[in-house]
């Protein structure tokens, strides 16, 4: 009782003192403040009430606590130390040191004031969160939550920050030093250690997925509750260090012993919860590792196909029992001695029986080998049942991943969630086909061969047992008997997802699809907020479905399409053999709950803004067009056309790219409806999909990508397939959207190829009707490549041997463009005829299309009766598809050209064009969209009635022949000095800057200091179209061109000038389709290019010109005649401006006869 | 009760021998402890107090290793060292509060009526709400003794109490001490000013250099001085001539020259008058003289 009571003494007295010393006012006070706007701005009903954040109850204690806590380990530092700082004046602690109390009774007291002030402040932040939760109305309320946040942020960091301070204040005994040691352990794990070796050392929680779902809390909780046990224990193990170390002769032996007891159970402890914390991320790299190699023992091995499967699942709590009737064929071109399928690890086969009798078996970590009655030859089918029982083990289902937090990092705002594979619960189950939850008779991932990827189309019945109340969904027609649910087939499905919980459901059927939406029981909000939306749904669902055929070119496969909610915590990662995420299934989307973190997702907040915002511009819409529009929004945002914004960097290079929002129904139109396999390419189907499923974003950057500077997705790919080919960067295994944008490229280029031989019309059709005709069908490309000569007489397939495995690329140059207007049966049209040739030693497609003068603007004009549907449709800030997909509409012409080849390319066109638009798919040439304005069109008034479209082969090729000297920024001539900016802490670290890219785009911030290679189609070069640019400076990092010359005499001098002046539409995120209003190029740029001053160096001296950029015209600026001897020419450009920016391009040296 | 203090010593890591086999009993009552600066006393009363552990020897209450039972000793003990400043964050009676609970008072009714009691005891009820910073010097130090005597410690260690205070503040100090040395408590004193003992201690040590040099009554120390203290009325050349013979221990000037009071072992010329030396006289005679005798010897 002493003990309590001497502790409690000190505790009391110790948090009065700390909080009425100023540094803690300032905290609690600052916090305070900032604390109760962000909880107002953010939750109340004035607030911006962000969906992802009020999704989910818990959220608010989460955001509370994960920002305070931050700001709690740093102010414990400060607040930590006044506990050496007033115990060395002895004298003012000596008449508390002399009272009768142990060193573990007052350092336990100092501790515990020192937590319970946090705790209090806690307690009242997030008594302000609670007060917005309870006044929001659109949000449940999580009280739970608040305590067990606080038990997860507040105790263990506080206890583990205090410990540290004053062991290491104890141990120091240097203010300062002790600081700089404790700010740089915080600093350290914000930003180095939290995603490093499975969080055993992040202390705060700063990177700890410690999100909690609504529908079965927190994934994690015994990994949460070791990790946070973790700090816990080594916090109080430093604290029972600092008691017996401490500098006050002790009282009780009692006490003592009770520290040292204390002192050994806490490291005990912790070193548990740490081996347990760091042993699951090594277990699970161990299982990785395990079954990368199992499968790398098996990936040559003969498969059977799966044609139907039975599968009778009993849900019994954290584990599942399950028997899988199986049929299989043999499709091999070998007889099978045995049958190999994968069943995730943790799950354990019982037995495994044909025809009544048992078969043998072996077990290799996954692989499941069955030696069958008789030996099956191709062509013959058997069936087979296998019974099995056990748990999932869920590093199986991503081999490949790192076990790095930070990469894939999943994120709601900025707070970690998990990236689970599966739920197994007593009241919940979600297993999709990755987890391996049935046989499958494939790998999961093929080591050789990351891309290569074997599909099966199955029928699959289902029949689910559960606990009593809840409710199964998966695929198929579902019938609910007492015995539990029973799924039958509608159609072949390449997997099959199950989930059971307290599932609800409302249907709607629109022409031949039922439209299901599962959702948790309470969950179904958005039913108030649209609720105008009723009568209207089947109308906008149609219209969308409609949209998606056309776009797609081909109709919807399946009879249904289910959304099926599950917990937040589901992630799925990228995958090299598909870009399709395990979010969407076959028929089946995979929605967050409570659609938390799907864009425009929260209807009733958007709809109150955006009505606020229309009666400010005084727009008049009735609630329910405003609704329509919402919905629209939500469905193209997330199901059709949205992206996510992904901010990487590692090590090496910082990268910001989108990629397509991962609920995208793409793959219901091609991956999950038909299959293309090749055993040579095995990336065919990855490289249909990409192009069919319209995964690469064409065109440059717009919206805040374009103002990082970042490349477009094909330059980007390009300048990865420079110095490798497609099959070693697939080996490589590449971080970030490499594969992604690589597979796009080389998708339209193998899709451009097919139809520059067959025709775009032709081609189209007719695969389109292939596509129909193999639906839900595996088709081996020898099958394809024979249908395909057989119908056009053109071989692709000795194509694909470079396409995969050639390191080169082809190249185009472009040049003398020219207009004609011509009458063609009486009808007034356009030829236009320009010069391509391919100098490299690989064939290469590009594709052309214009840009035509028409009303509303300067859209691209599309072949008349071809215009779709745009996937990305208006308002989604994507307004090219150049080259992509089956309704390409804009496409006039497609080229091969073969190595070393040259044409002269002429087309004819009914409206007028300003520009024309090239797309060199997989070239060399930076950037690959070339546009090339149009001049002056002449006017041929005579009547041609035999002109059309041509290719026409020339021998003579594109080169510079004048004699002018043209040195380029791309030259050895030209030098832009050596670049020793970067800070030596950085250095040190290993920290880069963006400078590690090659290429860019001129950025609207975070301009370089240093000259920045930049591309653009209206700079200067053969086949990389760039400039260096840098912001302007003092004029002491002056970049050179040099040449030599040979012929003495008076030369003119030119400076290129990288300005378009073709007009170019204003991109936006809102309606920026065809049609928004132009603005001229150039004058975005004005204020940024001004003066530039250039130095000629020439026989009489060195002649410093003023050059007026912003007022010069587009390309080659004559700067001056000078006279030039026989000696090496000079021209430097300083990087001192009056305006922001300096470019610099290319010089011309042309000799005066 | 009594505190016996045998054949203490007290090396500090530097070399400096602080104390050196001090052997002592003190019983209840003031007890004064003096000696100039750096004589020892401090560390003596450091290690009386169990905020350190002497080299050797022991300190016994009733008997009792003080080292083995320290719990019990702090259990009686109130101390108020030499430069005590508090916790300024709190106020009066929070800080007597604080010390009183850790002094063992459980009951925070009983508790604050003792703070009260105490505060009105030093005067300084009417500041109970005022925090530390706000009180004068003489406040924070009667604040000081508050808080030692909270509890009701059987033994009282004040270091140096009355550095800093005016005469007033003195006096009263002086006045709460004695008053105290009436109950059974045992009142260590430590001071280098000697006055502070005179009027209170029964018993005394006097402390040079880490050595026990005396210990006894203050009345022996001063039996010690008689007939070597005198007094004379000098000119001012006579007066140089006795400043660098004799210890002066006080001048006062008197018309055509000064009044001097020396201590001397003999009869000094001059007119010298003997006188009955105070404690003070005392304290000078035997530090000056029969300390020097001493470390001749």
């Amino acid at each position: 009782m002493s003990f309590l009571h001497n502790a409690g003494t000190v505790a009391k007295y110790e948090a009065v003192i700390l909080r009425r010393s100023w540094f803690f006012r300032l905290f609690a006070v600052g916090a305070l403040f900032i604390f109760t706007f962000m909880n107002i701005g953010l939750f109340s009903p004035v607030g911006d009430q962000p969906w992802e954040l009020m999704s989910i109850p818990s959220t608010i204690p989460l955001i509370n606590l994960y920002l305070l806590n931050i700001g709690q380990a740093i102010v414990v530092i400060f607040l930590a130390a006044d506990f050496l700082r007033r115990d060395k004046k002895l004298d003012t602690n000596e008449v508390l040191y002399t009272r009768s109390m142990s060193n573990f009774e007052y350092v336990m007291g100092k501790t515990w004031g020192i937590i319970r002030l946090f705790l209090g402040l806690d307690i009242i932040i997030l008594c302000i969160g609670l007060l917005m939760n309870i006044i929001s109305k659109n949000m449940s309320i999580d009280i739970l939550s608040y305590f067990e946040y606080l038990l997860i942020f507040t105790i263990p960091t506080i206890v583990f920050s205090l410990g540290l301070a004053f062991l290491l204040m104890s141990v120091i005994k240097n203010q300062a030093i002790t600081f700089l040691v404790l700010l740089g352990i915080a600093a350290l794990d914000m930003f180095w250690l939290w995603y490093r070796a499975g969080s055993v050392f992040d202390y705060m929680a700063f990177g700890l997925p410690v999100y909690k779902s609504g529908v079965i809390g927190f994934d994690n909780a015994g990994a949460i509750i070791f990790q946070r046990l973790l700090f816990f224990f080594s916090g109080i193990a430093l604290v029972m260090s600092t008691v017996l170390i401490f500098k006050r002769l002790p009282q009780s032996k009692v006490h003592t012993s009770i520290a040292v007891a204390l002192l050994f159970i806490s490291i005990a402890g912790a070193a548990f919860c740490g081996f347990r914390t760091y042993s699951t991320l090594i277990g699970n790299s161990e299982t990785r590792k395990r079954v990368t190699e199992t499968n790398r023992l098996f990936e040559n091995r003969n498969f059977p196909v799966v044609t139907e499967a039975s599968i009778d699942l009993i849900h019994k709590g954290e584990s599942v029992e399950a028997g899988a009737y199986l049929k299989i064929i043999n499709n091999n071109s070998e007889p099978l001695n045995s049958y190999l399928f994968s069943l995730n690890p943790s799950l354990i086969v019982n037995k495994i029986t044909a025809q009544g009798m048992d078969l043998e078996f072996k077990i290799n970590n996954h692989i499941i080998e069955i030696r069958p009655l008789s030996v099956l030859l191709p062509g013959s089918y058997d069936s087979l049942k296998i019974e099995y029982s056990g748990k999932i083990n869920e590093a199986y289902c991503v081999p490949d991943i790192s076990n790095n937090l930070k990469d894939n990092i999943n994120r709601i705002a900025m707070l970690n969630v998990s990236k689970r594979q599966f739920f197994l619960t007593g009241n919940y189950l979600l297993l999709t086909p990755e987890t391996h939850w049935y046989p499958v008779a494939s790998l999961n991932y093929y080591p050789s061969n990351p891309a290569r990827i074997k599909i099966d189309f199955t029928k699959y019945t289902l029949r689910v047992r559960s606990a009593k109340g809840l409710v199964a969904v998966s695929q198929g027609k579902r019938i609910s008997d007492s015995d539990g649910f029973t799924f039958t087939p509608e159609s072949p499905l390449t997997g099959l997802t199950i989930a059971i919980g307290k599932y609800r459901s409302d249907t709607l059927k629109v022409d031949s699809v039922t439209y299901i939406v599962n959702y948790i029981a309470g969950n179904d909000y958005y039913k108030k907020d649209l609720t105008e939306l009723k009568d209207t749904l089947p109308n906008l669902v149609s219209g969308i479905m409609r949209d998606l055929e056309t776009s797609f070119s081909s109709r919807y496969p399946f009879k249904t399409l289910s959304l099926v909610e599950v917990p937040v915590q589901f992630y799925s990662y990228s995958r090299q053999s598909t870009q399709t995420r395990s979010e969407v299934q076959p028929s089946i989307i995979l929605v967050p709950e409570k659609l938390s973190t799907l864009e425009n997702a929260g209807f009733g907040t958007r709809f109150k803004s955006q009505k606020k915002r229309m009666a400010r511009n005084n727009q008049v819409i009735t609630d329910k067009e405003l609704k329509i529009r919402l919905f629209n929004d939500f469905m193209r945002e997330n199901f059709i056309s949205g992206t996510n914004t992904i901010f990487a960097r590692d090590n090496r290079s910082e990268d910001i790219y989108t990629e397509p929002s991962r609920y995208r129904l793409g793959p219901s139109f091609y991956f999950y409806r038909n299959n293309f396999y090749s055993s040579e390419f095995p990336v065919i189907n990855a490289v249909f999909e990409s192009h069919l499923q319209h995964l690469l974003q064409q065109g440059p950057r717009t919206g805040y990508l374009s103002m990082f500077g970042s490349l477009s997705e094909i330059d980007k790919a390009n300048l990865i397939l420079r110095t490798k080919s497609f099959s070693e960067l697939l080996a490589e295994n590449p971080k970030g959207d490499t594969i992604r944008v690589v597979l796009g490229v080389k998708g339209d280029w193998l899709f451009n190829l097919l139809r520059s031989e067959a025709g775009i019309e032709d081609f189209n059709k007719w695969f389109r009707k292939y596509c129909e005709d193999n639906e839900f069908r595996s088709v081996d490309i020898m099958k394809f490549r024979n249908d395909l000569k057989e119908r056009f007489g053109f071989d692709f397939y000795p194509y694909l041997d470079k396409w995969f495995n050639g390191r080169q690329q082809p190249g185009f140059m472009f040049s003398g463009l020219k207009v004609n207007e011509i009458v063609v049966d009486e009808r007034s049209r356009y030829q236009v005829t320009f010069f391509a040739s391919n100098p490299e030693a690989v064939p290469g497609v590009f594709n052309i299309s214009f840009r035509g003068e028409g009303p509303g603007g300067s859209g691209r004009q599309g072949r008349p009766g071809a215009a779709g549907f745009s996937p990305e449709g208006p308002g989604s800030g994507q307004a090219f598809m150049q080259g992509r997909g089956m309704e390409a509409s804009d496409i006039e012409k497609i080229v091969l050209l073969e190595p070393l080849e040259s044409k002269i390319i002429t087309l004819i066109t009914d409206r007028q064009p300003r520009a024309v638009i090239i797309n060199t798919l997989f070239s060399r040439n930076i950037p690959g969209e070339i546009n090339m304005p149009v001049g002056d069109i002449i006017r041929t008034r005579r009547n041609q009635n035999n002109v059309s479209s041509a290719e026409k082969i020339v021998s003579s090729s594109d080169t510079n022949d004048s004699g002018d000297i043209i040195v380029d920024n791309e030259d050895p001539g030209f030098s832009s000095g050596i670049e020793t900016i970067e800070a030596p802490l950085k250095r040190l670290f290993g920290i880069t800057n963006r400078r590690s890219k090659t290429y860019m785009q001129v950025g609207q911030w975070n301009i370089p200091e240093y000259w920045q290679p930049v591309v653009q189609t209206s700079y200067y070069g053969k086949y990389v179209r760039s400039a260096v640019y840098k912001r302007a400076g003092s004029g002491d990092r002056p970049i050179t061109w040099t040449a030599k010359i040979n012929v003495p005499g008076y030369y003119d001098i030119y400076c290129y000038v990288g300005k378009s002046n073709d007009r170019r539409r204003i991109r936006t995120d809102r309606g920026g389709g065809p049609g928004a209003p132009v603005v001229p190029e150039g004058e975005q740029e004005e204020s940024r290019f001004k003066d530039f001053h250039y130095k000629v160096y020439h026989d009489d001296g060195i002649e410093e010109i003023t050059f007026d950029y912003e007022n010069a015209e587009p390309e080659w600026n004559n700067i001056g005649r000078f006279y030039l001897s026989k000696d090496t020419a000079k021209v430097v450009l300083s990087d001192q401006s009056s305006g922001r920016l300096v470019i610099g391009d290319a010089v011309k040296w042309v000799r005066v006869e | 009760m009594k505190i016996e203090i045998c054949g203490l010593n007290q090396i500090y890591p530097n070399g400096n021998h602080a104390l050196k086999d001090i052997n002592l009993e003190l019983g209840t009552g003031m007890f004064g402890l003096l000696g100039p600066n750096g004589a020892g006393k401090s560390s003596l009363m450091r290690i009386i107090v169990t905020l350190m552990k002497p080299t050797s020897g022991v300190v016994l209450v009733d008997g009792l290793d003080i080292q083995k039972h320290r719990e019990k000793l702090r259990g009686i003990l109130g101390y108020l060292p030499q430069d005590f400043r508090f916790f300024t964050a709190l106020k009066t009676w929070e800080f007597l509060d604080y010390s009183g609970s850790l002094a063992g008072m459980k009951n925070r009714k009983e508790r604050i009526a003792e703070v009260d009691r105490l505060l009105d005891q030093v005067g300084l009820l009417e500041v109970r709400d005022r925090k530390a910073n706000k009180l004068s010097g003489g406040m924070k130090r009667r604040l000081g003794i508050a808080q030692a005597l909270i509890g009701n410690p059987r033994i009282i260690v004040v270091d140096e109490p009355t550095t800093g205070l005016d005469p007033d503040e003195r006096i009263r100090f002086r006045n709460i001490l004695s008053q105290l040395s009436r109950n059974d408590v045992i009142i260590i004193l430590s001071t280098h000013i000697v006055g502070d003992i005179s009027s209170t201690c029964h018993g005394m040590a006097l402390l040079n250099k880490g050595d026990l040099v005396f210990n006894g009554s203050p009345e022996n120390l001063v039996k010690q001085a008689e007939g070597h203290v005198f007094r004379m009325n000098l000119s001012p050349h006579e007066y140089d001539i006795v400043k660098e013979k004799y210890n002066v221990i006080s001048t006062v000037p008197v018309e055509n020259g000064w009044e001097v009071q020396i201590v001397s072992d003999e009869t000094p010329e001059f007119r010298a008058t003997a006188v009955i030396p105070n404690i003070e006289d005392a304290y000078v005679y035997y530090m000056e003289h029969k300390l020097q005798a001493y470390i001749i010897d």
